[in-house]
Parts: structure tokens; C-alpha cells; sequence
């Protein structure tokens, strides 16, 4: 990636003077936003509140990294979860099977995502639009009928028991809830910062340009092809970190957590928050959990809610509650500037 | 992206909305859900599946939960502080399994949970227990590792349910007894493609084995979970011939392969050995039971043939209208024995009821010798109801059912757990 994007960089016509404040200024928002997060627990005993951001940040980055796909680059991955799955399965498992410190688990399930992402990418990014969403599908249900029938390693449709072991590292104990939160803040903030630095870069702005016209791209050079399938490899890092996090709330893995059903949410969460702009998907994420939350406890008819509010998002305002907002806000500049 | 110009949204219909939002985001971390109640009540959570195909698991384990908290509240409560019961749908996924169990400790305050979960999900509840520290009861999962496997083990985890190794030993010298006495040499086996379908046979076919070690197994079909037809099952099974037919399919899933069999008369060509046939969920709605069906009790009133479990099936009967089922019995055993417990340890606290569970035995409808007992060593439930018979198409259904004898499924369970290095 860094290649690609070093090359693009030395093309781009704006010089990175603009580009560096604006990267410092991001720098920036994303330390403020983890200290607030890290100050959290100081106001509010809720231990909800701690499960609640916990899930948020492994939703989030989940979310987030399925809109570098399918907002960024268009492609349509209906199996983008098998990374979420990935990351759970494999963290879980390294730490249960041979005991390595939770840092060098944490960077070899990446690396495993890495390699099987690479594989699969290669395989799916040339195809177009359904047959992209199919196949991707078809791969994620590969690795959970995997999951399922490989009992001896994965414990099959049981998941991964016994509780996953996290001896304390560097003086951090995730098996202390207040650990844990602080850990999965800070991979939420180092997440988002890098995806959106990924999305604000040459390369990103590549991404688009692929999205709008993917014939022009590669008639005025780009290797269509390889930058897909960076982005995809990309987007399978944090989905993998987004499972990762999951596997340590519940101490566990299992297949659900590989199933369609995960990709689905993904898309929903998306659908739900926006995907034109950047934090979309994380006010999808974070307004998904909460009607999640409150419907569950209100009514067993939550199917019932949830599908209602999916057709007002999807027939009502055509668009995610970000693109809402913002079009919403931009209008009303517009309105007042004519005003003046 | 196109941004053609919508017309604009009305103030009003903005307001609505971040109204909307707002109280949505205040409602889960603001003032408790559920107003605090005097100390007088204690609350007991339970995470279960009350969504989905298998909703009926989640339902008529509340049903027999109520049930009893009802007469233990009447009775004045666990310690003299009324039981409260605090039940949320996980809709079958473990994650939300782990988190609604997380939700009814840390906020809604409950002191004990009822893990009404299935498979999965009682493991991750499980997983929650062992963080928190809080008092568990399994009631549903019966997949032996649970309490078997010392690795799960924690001291304040308890099942209260049946256990698969149980029924494989029971059910495995039943059917050695008929296969030896009718001569049945080539048995079939059609179970569902998933955990249980897979252990449960593969055990039940080892102490069938044992029993009657002259056995072959000349055909096996595994139908997919929840797959609406089974014809090409049924024919292949019909070609292979078998003089028996083993099935631990359940509910709807074997309700419609009975009812698709008997279009071939598969019923009148072999002996058919079907582990969860007497349920009431699975008896009460094949639309023409066959005479003869080989089955396991699950839940009939008249299986102990006591008038204490007649009763108790049908004061469920006259309050929810309809039969109770295996979880139902599992469940009612959950809070039958922590009101025991508490009486025991005449405190309400989790710890101390922990301590009066271990090894307790207490009078139960359910009980094959009208006792159950939670054993200490393993903290799982022994000495429930559990045998064979043949069903008929009218009620009771299974008139006869031949007592599984506890003594040798000790014996063989003991060895069972060697052999997986369990102890």
C-alpha cells in the first residue's frame, strides 16, 4: 500500500502542506476522542455503558471498514463478517492453544487475516458487482461450514469454550473490564484514524475514482485491480480487529460470529448510518446497538421493530442518518446564505 | 453519488427526529429501566431464546419458571425476599447471549441468573458466570462438556437439566434389549447435521455397540437443521433396508420427516428408535402418530407415573393451555431446587446457596425414584426420570416406559469420562 500510495503521492498536484495540518488537526480529534472515551468511566459507574462502548468499538470498526468497500470503492461485499469471524477464531485460538502474550496474538491473527484476505481478494475483486457479493458469500460460507465441520480445532457449532486466557501484559489486564474498555477505545480511535487517513489519502481519492468510473482509472494508468485488492486486504485488517475485540468481551468465539448474518448487520449498520460520509457507519453502529438494546427490553417482537425502522431508513429517507444530516445542514447554509 | 435537491424537511419533522434520537440515547444509560426495588424483592435474571425458529424453547421455559416462582413467592420467597424474574430474548446468538447476561447482573441488579440458553449460548453465558462471579443455573444445554469437562468446571455454575451421555447409555441398552430379542442386525441412523445431531448419535451407536456388539449400521443420512423435505432421506433409507432406524431428530424437524415417512410407509418396514418423540412438542402434532415408535422420555405427564407429575403437567396444562415441555421439566427443577437451597442455607445470597446446592437431593415430580439430586462432584443433575417406551396415536401416548437404570449409567458415565480424559 505504502508504495502505491507514495507514488500517488509524488503525482498529486497539491503539495502536502494543507495535507499535514489537516492530518495533525485529525491526529488531534482522535487523541481528544480517546481521552474522553479513557474519562468516561471516571463520571459514569455504568458498567452498561462500558459493554455498550466495547460492542461499539467491535461493531464499529467492523462497519467501518465494510464502508471502505462498499461506500469508498463500491464494491458490494455481502462476506465481509468471515474477517470479523477470522479475527475472533483466530485470536481465541492462539491464545487457548499456545498461551503467546495477547500483543503477539493480536499481530499474528492479523497476519493470518492478512494472508487469507490476499487470497480471497485476489480471487473476488475482479469480478463485477453481484458476482463480487455472491462470491464473497460464497467464501464466508466456505469458512463457516469450515468452523462448523473442523470440531477437533474449533469446537464446532459449540464455539470456542472454556474462556479465553489473557495473562496481563505491560501492567494492562483485559480480563479487568476496565481494561478491556480503555484497550478497545484505544484500537476504535487508532482504527478510525487510520481509515480515515486511508480514506483522505491519494490512494483514497484513487478509490473513488475507481468507484465512479473504473474503465477511466485504468485508462489513465491505475492497476485497478491492485488497488482493489489493497482495500480489500485493508478492510479485512480492522474487520479482524473488530472480532478481535468481540472474542475478548465474550471470552469466547463462535460461528455466528462468521455467518452471513454478521455481513448482513454490517450492511445494515451502513444502510442505517450513511455511506457518503466517513463516521456513517459509526453513528449506524452506535444507533443499531442502542435500538437493539432498548427494543430487546421493551418487547420479544424486536424483529418486528427493527424491520420497520430499516424501511423508513430505506423508503422514507433514502439514505443513511449521516447523508441526512449533512445534506440537511448543508441546505440550511445555502438557505441562509441566500438570505443574507 | 447523485445529490439531486430534495425538498426540505420541515423544523417540526426535525425536531421529531432528534427528539426521537435523543430519548433513545438517554433511555439505556439514564435513570435504571426497571425503578430499584425495596431489598425486600431479590431479581433473578434469565437469558433465553423467545424469537426464531426455536422460540417454543424460550416460551415454555418461562411458562414452568413462572410456574414455580408463583408457588415459591407464595410460599415467601427465597429467604423471605420475593423473587422477581427479569427474562430477555438473546434471539439464539451467543454474543447477545453473553451480553443480555451481562445487562440483567450489572444493571438490572439480578443476584442469580437462569441460563435458559441452547448449545452455544449456554457457553457464553457460561464464560459471563465465571467473569462475574454470579450464581448460574443451566437449564437447557445438555451437551455433556458442559458440566463433564473440568475445564468448564466453576463452583458457582450448576446444570439442572438432562445430559446427553445419560440418554445415549439408556437409550443404547434399550435398544440392544429389543435388537437381541427381534433380531435386528442392520440399523440406519438419520439424524440433523449439527453438534448434537452428530455426538448424540455417535454415543448412542457406542453403547448400542457394547450392548449387542453383533450390530452393523448399514445406512446414515444426515438431513440439514430445519430442512422442510426429507424424501430423498426417506428413500434412502427404504433402499438400504435396515431392520432399525435410529433418530435424534426433534420438534418440527421430526414431526415433518414422520409425517413424510408415513407417505411411505417406512413406519410398517422397520423398528424406529427416535430419542425425542415423547414431547408433547413433537407428539401432539404429527398428524398420524404411528403404534410403536421407540422413544426416550422427554417430558410426559404420566412418565414418572406418579400423581405428583400428573399434577404438576396439568396445573401447567390449565394455566398456558398447553402441554409442558423437556425444558419445561428442566427449568421447574432449576427453581425448585434454589428455593430448597435457600430454605437450606436460610440466606438468599449466591455463595451460600451454592454451598446447600452441592450435593443436594430434593423430593421432585420428575424424579425416577421421586428425588433428584444435584450431585456435588460435578454439579450437574442425576437421578431425573429417564426410560423408554413405544408411543400409540391417542393419549398418553407412551403407556409403558421402561425405567433406564441409574446404576449403570454411573458405572458407564464414570468410564465414559476416563475415556475422554475427564478425570
Amino acid at each position: 500500500m505504502t508504495e502505491l500510495q507514495a507514488e500517488q503521492g509524488a503525482q498529486a498536484l497539491e503539495v502536502s502542506h494543507e495535507a499535514k495540518t489537516r492530518r495533525n488537526r485529525d491526529a488531534l480529534i482522535a487523541l481528544a476522542v480517546f481521552v474522553l472515551l479513557a474519562l468516561l468511566p471516571a463520571v459514569f459507574s455504568s458498567k452498561l455503558l462500558l459493554d455498550f462502548v466495547i460492542r461499539c468499538a467491535a461493531y464499529g470498526l467492523f462497519a467501518t471498514s465494510l464502508n471502505l468497500l462498499v461506500g469508498y470503492t463500491g464494491l458490494i461485499s455481502f462476506g465481509h463478517g468471515m474477517f470479523f469471524g477470522l479475527g475472533a477464531y483466530g485470536f481465541g485460538l492462539m491464545m487457548q492453544k499456545t498461551g503467546v502474550p495477547v500483543p503477539v496474538a493480536f499481530v499474528a491473527t492479523l497476519a493470518i487475516t492478512f494472508v487469507v484476505a490476499l487470497v480471497i481478494g485476489a480471487i473476488c475483486v475482479r469480478l463485477k458487482e453481484i458476482y463480487f457479493a455472491f462470491v464473497t458469500l460464497a467464501f464466508q460460507m466456505l469458512i463457516h461450514s469450515t468452523i462448523l465441520s473442523w470440531v477437533s480445532l474449533t469446537g464446532g457449532d459449540q464455539g470456542l469454550r472454556g474462556g479465553i486466557p489473557r495473562p496481563p501484559f505491560l501492567g494492562i489486564d483485559l480480563s479487568n473490564q476496565l481494561h478491556l474498555y480503555v484497550a478497545s477505545c484505544a484500537l476504535l480511535v487508532i482504527g478510525l484514524f487510520l481509515m480515515h487517513r486511508i480514506a483522505q489519502s491519494p490512494f483514497g481519492y484513487t478509490l473513488r475514482m475507481i468507484r465512479d468510473n473504473a474503465t477511466r482509472a485504468s485508462f489513465i494508468g491505475i492497476d485497478v485491480w491492485r488497488a482493489k485488492l489493497t482495500i480489500f486486504v485493508l478492510a479485512a485488517l480492522f474487520a479482524s480487529t473488530g472480532g478481535i475485540i468481540m472474542a475478548l468481551f465474550v471470552s469466547g468465539a463462535y460461528p455466528e460470529f462468521a455467518y452471513w448474518t454478521i455481513s448482513g448487520e454490517g450492511i445494515f449498520i451502513n444502510m442505517l448510518g450513511g455511506v457518503t460520509t466517513f463516521l456513517g457507519p459509526m453513528v449506524g453502529t452506535v444507533l443499531l446497538l442502542i435500538l437493539n438494546d432498548t427494543v430487546t427490553r421493551l418487547t420479544d417482537y424486536h424483529g418486528l421493530v427493527l424491520g420497520i425502522v430499516i424501511l423508513f431508513f430505506a423508503i422514507g429517507l433514502r439514505k443513511g442518518l449521516m447523508d441526512f444530516v449533512v445534506e440537511w445542514y448543508a441546505q440550511r447554509r445555502n438557505g441562509d446564505g441566500e438570505r443574507r | 453519488m447523485t445529490r439531486t435537491r430534495k425538498p426540505g424537511v420541515s423544523r417540526r419533522a426535525t425536531l421529531a427526529i432528534m427528539g426521537a434520537g435523543a430519548v433513545s440515547i438517554a433511555t439505556p444509560f439514564g435513570t435504571p429501566w426497571v425503578a430499584r426495588a425495596q431489598a425486600k424483592t431479590i431479581k433473578i435474571g434469565m437469558p433465553t431464546i423467545l424469537s426464531g425458529r426455536v422460540a417454543q424453547l424460550g416460551t415454555s421455559s418461562r411458562n414452568a419458571v413462572m410456574l414455580e416462582i408463583e408457588k415459591v413467592n407464595a410460599a415467601g420467597g427465597l429467604a423471605g425476599r420475593t423473587i422477581e424474574m427479569v427474562i430477555r430474548d438473546s434471539k439464539g446468538q451467543p454474543q447477545e447471549a453473553a451480553r443480555v447476561a451481562r445487562e440483567l447482573v450489572n444493571t438490572d441488579g439480578c443476584e442469580i441468573l437462569i441460563d435458559a440458553e441452547a448449545s452455544s449460548g449456554a457457553f457464553a453465558v457460561h464464560e459471563v458466570a465465571r467473569d462475574l462471579g454470579v450464581l448460574c443455573l443451566h437449564t437447557n444445554s445438555e451437551t455433556s462438556a458442559l458440566t463433564a469437562d473440568p475445564k468448564q468446571h466453576i463452583p458457582n455454575a450448576f446444570r439442572t437439566a438432562r445430559q446427553g451421555v445419560h440418554d445415549s447409555i439408556v437409550g443404547g441398552s434399550y435398544a440392544a434389549t429389543i435388537a437381541k430379542a427381534k433380531g435386528l442386525k442392520k440399523w440406519a441412523t438419520c439424524s440433523p447435521d449439527y453438534a448434537y445431531g452428530r455426538d448424540t448419535t455417535a454415543e448412542y451407536v457406542t453403547y448400542l455397540k457394547r450392548f449387542a456388539p453383533d450390530i452393523e449400521i448399514i445406512s446414515e443420512s444426515w438431513p440439514k437443521l430445519f430442512q422442510p423435505d426429507y424424501t430423498e432421506v426417506v428413500t434412502k433409507i427404504l433402499q438400504a433396508r435396515p431392520q432399525a432406524l435410529y433418530s435424534c431428530l426433534w420438534g418440527g424437524d421430526l414431526t415433518s420427516y414422520i409425517d413424510q415417512a408415513n407417505i411411505y410407509a417406512l413406519f410398517s418396514q422397520m423398528e424406529v428408535f427416535a430419542v425425542n418423540m415423547a414431547d408433547y412438542t413433537a407428539l401432539t402434532v404429527v398428524k398420524n402418530l404411528p403404534k410403536g415408535i421407540h422413544s426416550g422420555n422427554r417430558y410426559i405427564k404420566t412418565y414418572p407415573a406418579t400423581p405428583e407429575n400428573a399434577a404438576w403437567g396439568d396445573a401447567y396444562k390449565a394455566k398456558y393451555n398447553e402441554y409442558p415441555t423437556n425444558w419445561s421439566w428442566e427449568n421447574a427443577t432449576a427453581i425448585m431446587l434454589l428455593a430448597e437451597a435457600s430454605k437450606k442455607a436460610n440466606s438468599a445470597d449466591g455463595k451460600k446457596i451454592a454451598e446447600a446446592l452441592r450435593g443436594l437431593k430434593i423430593k421432585s415430580p420428575f424424579g425416577a425414584d421421586g428425588t433428584v439430586t444435584m450431585r456435588a462432584e460435578d454439579q450437574t443433575l442425576v437421578g431425573y426420570a429417564i426410560g423408554w417406551g413405544t408411543t400409540i396415536p391417542q393419549e398418553p401416548y407412551v403407556p409403558q416406559v421402561q425405567a433406564g437404570d441409574w446404576k449403570t449409567i454411573f458405572e458407564l458415565e464414570a468410564e465414559w469420562k476416563k475415556s475422554k480424559g475427564y478425570t
